[in-house]
């Protein structure tokens, strides 16, 4: 019996797959979006459309279902969220748009899109190599933008035991890269903590839990516009959607237990490895589609 | 140890915490139904068949119908798998609802930042309406 046939083989490698992703993604640090559409593009034989749609969808969920508790908790500050998606959310809806385009309306747009995702993967892992977390960034001067606008904050740190208070800076340069970031998130469905993070904390000066948090649910409202899209181009399908929710919510709350205990170096390298094999993968997989090489994937 | 954290804030999680725990259950319950074949609106084999073509291609090869806008689900409610996807919709409303509720809780400029968030996302959620993106 040819297994591959049967409706639901494929998702529930989906699910088992989904859940792998969501304990490694608390271990490693790395978002399970970030994982999920290029090795699904690779690995999977779903249309790149349903399997960004499926992508915003689970990057959706994970933040809806942390992001209210670290707001609480005072991790995550709207304060920062308001001028930064006021951009973010148009170029997120604009990156939808523009993929789903590209895919429908020409005969050969999927293998582009695949390439350019490879690109944009190869993208994040010098991102994810290079970056570096300020655990409390000075901030030595404010600018006037983020002065009137009084972006500040305060939270309780454990480890601290006491309450720390924060403020942010360059606002003016965050814009932009946030903007560039929603059009990615938005056009490849990946979630974007690996671009909002570095931005929140190294440009803007947010202590790195605060930049964790916020860009959470900067991910909440940005994925959400975009997930728009997608539905109104039937690109949400529940036989997909549904298993990837459960495997990725299931495994990640199996990985957030395992993270407190341990967070061995060597499972980030090892995911970024992975992300690296799925950029040239994907790359591949475009190439040979477009018949440039011969198609093996 | 308690800290004061803005009352916008506050707001702002409460209603997406409500929310998202509607959308997740309205998301997978009729999904279960779904998978157990009960009332589909794409038929699990058929869906199996045209998964790897772009989604403009699977629709009019599952179900012979173009798709532009929601009524594909919307008018086809009495499925399970289009009740799943409005499970989907609560979830991608859940920021907008925060944000309308926020409103009134945050000050200054703040109002005005998250009313300008407010009409984006509408016009995010209302552009397929008027607007025909995928070139069919």
């Amino acid at each position: 019996m040819d297994f591959t046939s049967v409706w639901w083989f494929w998702p529930v490698i989906l699910f088992l797959f989904t859940l792998v992703i969501g304990i490694i993604a608390p271990i490693s640090g790395v978002g399970g979006g970030v994982l999920f559409v290029p090795l699904t593009t690779a690995f999977f034989p779903f249309s790149v459309d349903f399997i960004r749609g499926t992508g915003l969808i689970m990057a959706l969920t994970s933040s809806l279902s942390s992001a209210p508790q670290l707001t609480k908790r005072g991790l995550a500050n709207l304060k920062i969220l308001a001028p930064v998606v006021v951009v973010s959310m148009v170029t997120s809806v604009i990156g939808g748009v523009v993929g789903l385009w590209i895919t429908n309306t020409f005969p050969t747009g999927k293998y582009y899109v695949t390439i350019a995702l490879g690109i944009i993967l190869f993208l994040i892992f010098i991102v994810m190599g290079k970056s570096k977390r300020v655990e409390f960034p000075e901030v030595k001067k404010v600018d006037s933008l983020s002065q009137r606008l009084d972006i500040s904050g305060a939270w309780f740190e454990p480890s601290l035991e006491r309450v720390v208070e924060y403020r942010t800076t360059n606002l003016v340069i965050g814009l932009p890269a946030f903007a560039a970031v929603g059009f990615i998130a938005g056009m490849f469905g990946l979630g974007a903590g690996w671009a909002n993070v570095p931005v929140l904390n190294l440009i803007m000066g947010a202590p790195i839990k605060v930049a964790t948090s916020t860009s959470m649910l900067i991910i909440t409202v940005n994925d959400a516009a975009a997930a728009w899209v997608y539905l109104a181009n039937g690109a949400i399908l529940p036989v997909i959607v549904v298993p990837s929710v459960l495997g990725i919510t299931i495994g990640a709350r199996i990985g957030a237990r395992i993270a407190v205990k341990a967070r061995p170096k060597f499972v980030r390298y090892l995911v970024m490895g992975i992300m690296l094999m799925a950029a040239i993968l994907d790359i591949i997989k475009g190439l040979g589609g477009l018949g440039i090489i011969p198609k093996i994937l | 140890m308690e800290i004061e954290v803005d009352p916008m804030n506050i707001t702002f999680a409460k209603v997406m915490e409500i929310f998202t725990i509607i959308g997740l259950i309205a998301m997978i319950i009729p999904a279960i139904g779904y998978f157990a074949g009960v009332s589909q609106f794409v038929d699990l084999q058929d869906a199996v068949k045209h998964w790897d073509k772009p989604a403009g291609k699977f629709w009019e090869e599952t179900k012979q119908i173009e798709i532009s806008g929601y009524a594909w689900f919307l008018d086809n409610l009495n499925y399970m798998d289009c009740l799943s996807i409005l499970g989907i919709v609560v979830l991608a409303l859940a920021p907008l609802l925060s944000l309308i509720a926020t409103i009134p809780k945050s000050k200054g400029v703040y109002v005005l930042l998250l009313t300008i968030l407010v009409v984006e996302f509408i016009i995010a959620i209302l552009r397929p309406l008027f607007m025909q993106v995928t070139g069919h």
